[in-house]
């Protein structure tokens, strides 16, 4: 402790100045009395006497101290339904020791001054807890010193007697005590905390913590009850029209060749249409459209109906689900498109060794977002500054895409944050903030496009179908000694996240594949990532909550079942079994700095990313002890669900699986028990209850955690049981949700869910148990009527005709 | 010129008599907590109170309603204290938040027809009100202490 003050004191005294206000001399240190501190503001009262107004004490860019006690922790994050500003604001709120009643957040403007101090401020992965917690709390924890030795000054006390408690700092031999508001009313602090100051201060022992770990309300919670909160398409600016797309007949490559408005224009409010023809740019997901533009909403919708559009259909639009099903299988007879995602061992004398093999092959379907809230956005130009109103996960990266629209700078670009009314992924892609903005700038007004569920549907960009083919190779004494894993995915197209192949032969997009990397100790294991670029030809494919995880996750943690059942085993024997937690498996050590496996999922080339790279300096790994904690969880839940032990009716059973999405550098792991009941009559399956256990190092706020992780769970049933896209003419069929249906308030499973903690660095909760729910129910369907389905979303048609079989 | 009676208030709305009620309600009186999610009536995000009845919005033409009593979720309570806001406090309902006051409302309309629901009653009067966020389990839980605390001060 003292060495740190000292570090203070010594190298840093010249920076750290503390000025009197008010005109008191008593306490006043550093360079020179000269500073003009305060912001001088007249009295109207009393011209005469001037009154100082104390500074914020602002000592980095996470938050502001305010002299009135206030402190308002800055949100460089989304605000999706996460409330990931009340974690954030509990990390700082610890180690900063504030009285939580003084703790306010806020989101800040997303402008190139803000890029270049936050970096890219993408909020996704389920990083945001795991990539900020430790530079939260060093930043806070620094800023407590600052205060507290500042306090000591004050109380005319020695700083290592005095310590901060709930926004006051006492002084424990004399029990003087100034709170932190008496502290920035009469003095002002100037100073910006270092990196060096980051590496040398000392965390709080967890044991000490009074406010993570505790389950404080959302603060976002509040106006979210009462009509209050601003969506980004409650978004409202003076004079502004608004835009209605008419939707092209393809998902993707249709262009304009003509617009007839002629029946439009008896539209009352109808101002004109505009023919967008963008160049076909699948990754920015601005396709060509037509944009109708009225002085209200409902005109630009009844003038849409009337606009006639002439369009030159893309050659896909023949294509269906069942053409991108038939591509996909033969992509896999094809090896030599294959790229090497693992390659650990020799497969091919696992093969010579085995006593026996297994085969297996899954599909998995689209899957859309669907989030309630319609894709929207309002653009406004203001002296040469374009004012983006929206909500999205990657507010920087729009400046950037939207600047080549606009052909203009990103810092001519400001973005306004907005709650996003269910994320998922889906705010990631920018159209309707492209085609407002191009817009704008056509008309020279403000202009708001948004999307009614047909276009928001009809504009997806769903999760990947996939083909997936096992091989497990076993022992004579019933080893796994190999397996072979063959992934068909298409690519969601953030090419700067691509990893080098395990054989360097070619890039991969690893968050296509992640899942398939698992923690199971095989000695001789091959993944090969085939790119499905048929499908990426018929439509942009898209990150959908937990990713690539829902579809490896499903294949692997079936066919571990597959495996069991063949060797005559307990599915859970076997994992446990599997989960030795050695080599690879081990995880890291505690004192391992984590490096991002994906260190450009956070990024893009430039400036911006040089200055981002250093952020996780202090970020210690996530997966540390490894298998051994996902062996740990599923005894959790097992147990705590009875399994094996339980005796159920007729076609009930439990069904196990295990995850540890999002990936291995961050992985939460998460095992599940899946009480399932099939209904051998209707086909229909149900969840009658789900017992969880995640692992997510510290819990900082156990009942946010606690809510994510229900939706997840949910999320997964409904992903499992309910929801598929499917594809005629080169588009969507399901456009609204009496097609595309998905969980209700029915027949929702009970819910048990334990979170465990062991105070290693957090990991995130907003996706990965969504990914652990398809493989338990379709082992609880085995284990409950006999059959293997290999599909998602699984039908009640093919429960029937499995069962026939 | 349409008049309509919204949370206790006369307004003139100059729109056309075939617009959906929730237009009219969030682009006319910018009362935007009665949210558009699919348009159709498929969704509850729209829900409003008709003459104290739960209805969708979106499915409402404005020329059908003028003179009657709508009630959005921001007139639910003046000082946003209903017992089911309160309760939606206390269980930490919101996650994005964006369906829930048609949730809110959908559950009012239930709750004062019904103030004692059993569990199979929420569940047939809620089930049409999607919630992508799948916070159902919380829904449920808000409304049985609503309907508690509406009970209790009853008695």
């Amino acid at each position: 402790m003292n060495k740190i003050f000292n570090s203070f004191l010594t190298s840093s005294r010249r920076q750290f100045l503390i000025s009197s206000l008010a005109g008191s001399t008593t306490i006043l240190f550093g360079m020179s009395s000269a500073h003009a501190v305060g912001r001088q503001v007249i009295n109207l009262l009393n011209p005469s006497s001037p009154l100082v107004v104390p500074p914020n004490f602002h000592p980095t860019i996470w938050f502001t101290m305010e002299a009135n006690g206030r402190t308002t922790v800055h949100i460089l994050k989304t605000e999706m339904g996460q409330h990931i500003g009340t974690t954030l604001a509990q990390i700082v709120a610890e180690e900063l020791e504030l009285a939580w009643e003084w703790v306010q957040i806020d989101y800040p403007e997303m402008t190139a001054e803000a890029q270049a101090a936050y970096g890219i401020q993408i909020t996704g992965g389920s990083y945001s807890t795991h990539e900020m917690f430790d530079r939260l709390a060093r930043s806070a924890a620094a800023a407590r010193e600052l205060i507290v030795e500042t306090g000591a000054k004050l109380l005319d006390a020695e700083t290592a007697d005095c310590m901060a408690r709930r926004s006051t700092v006492v002084d424990i031999v004399s029990e003087n005590q100034i709170t932190y508001s008496e502290i920035l009313s009469s003095t002002a602090i100037e100073y910006k905390i270092t990196e060096d100051d980051l590496s040398e201060v000392k965390l709080k022992p967890k044991e000490n913590y009074k406010i993570i770990g505790r389950s404080m309300p959302a603060l976002d919670i509040p106006e979210k009850i009462n009509g209050k909160a601003r969506f980004g398409i409650d978004a409202y600016v003076p004079n502004m029209v608004y835009g209605k797309i008419v939707p092209a007949p393809t998902r993707v490559g249709s262009t304009i060749k003509g617009i007839d408005d002629s029946a439009a224009k008896k539209i009352d409010g109808y101002i004109t249409t505009l023919p967008l023809n963008f160049p076909i740019a699948v990754k920015t997901n601005a396709i060509p459209t037509a944009l109708v533009i009225a002085e209200n909403y409902p005109a630009a919708m009844r003038a849409a109906k009337l606009v006639k559009v002439d369009w030159e259909v893309s050659g896909t639009s023949k294509i269906s689900s069942q053409d991108i099903l038939t591509e996909a299988k033969k992509l896999l007879t094809n090896r030599s498109k294959g790229l090497a995602f693992v390659r650990d061992g020799n497969i091919d004398r696992a093969k010579q060794d085995a006593n026996q093999t297994l085969d297996a092959s899954y599909i998995t379907g689209l899957v859309a977002h669907a989030s309630l809230e319609p894709q929207s956005a309002l653009v406004q130009n203001v002296d040469g500054i374009w004012n983006v109103f929206a909500g999205c996960q990657a507010g920087h990266v729009v400046r950037l895409i939207l600047s080549n629209f606009l052909k203009t700078t990103p810092d001519k670009i400001v973005v306004h944050p907005h709650y996003v009314g269910g994320g998922f992924g889906s705010r990631v892609y920018p159209m309707p903030i492209i085609l407002a903005a191009v817009a704008a700038q056509n008309l020279n007004r403000p202009v708001k496009v948004i999307f009614n569920r047909e276009d928001d549907m009809g504009l997806e960009d769903p999760r990947t179908t996939t083909v997936q083919h096992l091989t497990a190779m076993l022992s004579g004494n019933g080893n796994v000694i190999g397996l072979k894993h063959d992934v068909v995915a298409g690519w969601i197209g953030f090419e700067l996240v691509n990893i080098p192949a395990a054989d360097n032969k070619g890039k991969i997009e690893g968050l296509s594949y992640s899942g398939a990397d698992h923690w199971y100790d095989i000695p001789n294991q091959h993944v090969t990532a085939f790119r499905n670029e048929f499908l990426e030809s018929v439509m942009p494919l898209g990150a959908v909550r937990s990713v690539s995880n829902n579809y490896t996750v499903f294949a692997i943690e079936s066919f571990v079942d597959e495996i069991a059942h063949n060797l005559k085993k307990d599915p859970l024997s076997v994992r446990l079994e599997l989960l030795t937690g050695r080599g690879k498996n081990a995880g890291s050590s505690p004192s391992e700095i984590y490096k991002h496996k994906f260190p450009l999922f956070f990024g893009i080339p430039g400036p911006a990313w040089k200055k981002w790279k250093f952020w996780p300096t202090y970020h210690a790994s996530g997966n540390v002890a490894g298998a051994k904690r996902l062996a740990n969880v599923l005894r959790i839940s097992t147990g705590h669900a009875g399994y094996g032990t339980r005796l159920f009716g007729k076609d009930t059973a439990h069904g196990i699986a295990v995850t540890a999405a999002e990936e291995r550098g961050m992985p939460s792991f998460c095992a599940c028990t899946a009480e399932v009941h099939v209904n051998r009559s209707s086909g229909e399956v149900f969840v009658r209850k789900l017992t969880v256990a995640i692992d997510v190092g510290v819990a900082v706020n156990p009942d946010g955690i606690r809510a994510q992780v229900e939706g997840s769970l949910l999320w997964g049933v409904s992903n499992s049981l309910f929801e598929e896209l499917t594809v005629k003419n080169g588009k969507f069929v399901q456009n609204n949700f009496d097609k595309y249906s998905w969980q209700t308030m029915s027949n929702l499973p009970e819910l048990d869910i334990q979170i465990v903690e062991n105070g290693l660095y957090p990991c995130g909760v907003g996706e990965p148990a969504t990914s652990v729910v398809g493989a338990a129910v379709a082992n609880g369907i085995f284990n409950a009527v006999g059959i293997r389905i290999r599909k998602l979303p699984i039908r009640p048609e093919d429960v029937l005709q499995a069962l026939k079989a | 010129m349409s008049r309509l009676k919204v949370n206790g208030r006369s307004y003139s709305v100059n729109a056309a008599p075939d617009t959906p009620l929730l237009w009219v309600l969030r682009e006319d009186l910018r009362l935007t907590g009665t949210k558009f999610g699919c348009g159709r009536g498929h969704c509850g995000c729209c829900t409003v109170h008709l003459n104290g009845e739960a209805m969708r919005s979106c499915q409402i033409r404005l020329g059908d309603v003028e003179g009657e009593i709508i009630t959005t979720i921001e007139g639910l309570d003046a000082r946003s204290d209903h017992p089911l806001q309160r309760a939606w406090v206390k269980e930490q309902v919101a996650q994005c938040g964006y369906c829930q006051s048609g949730q809110i409302m959908q559950a009012a309309a239930l709750l004062a027809d019904n103030p004692k629901p059993t569990d199979e009653e929420i569940v047939t009067a809620m089930k049409f009100n999607l919630c992508r966020c799948m916070t159902y389990p919380r829904i449920k839980k808000a409304i049985q202490r609503a309907s508690r605390e509406i009970r209790n001060r009853n008695e």
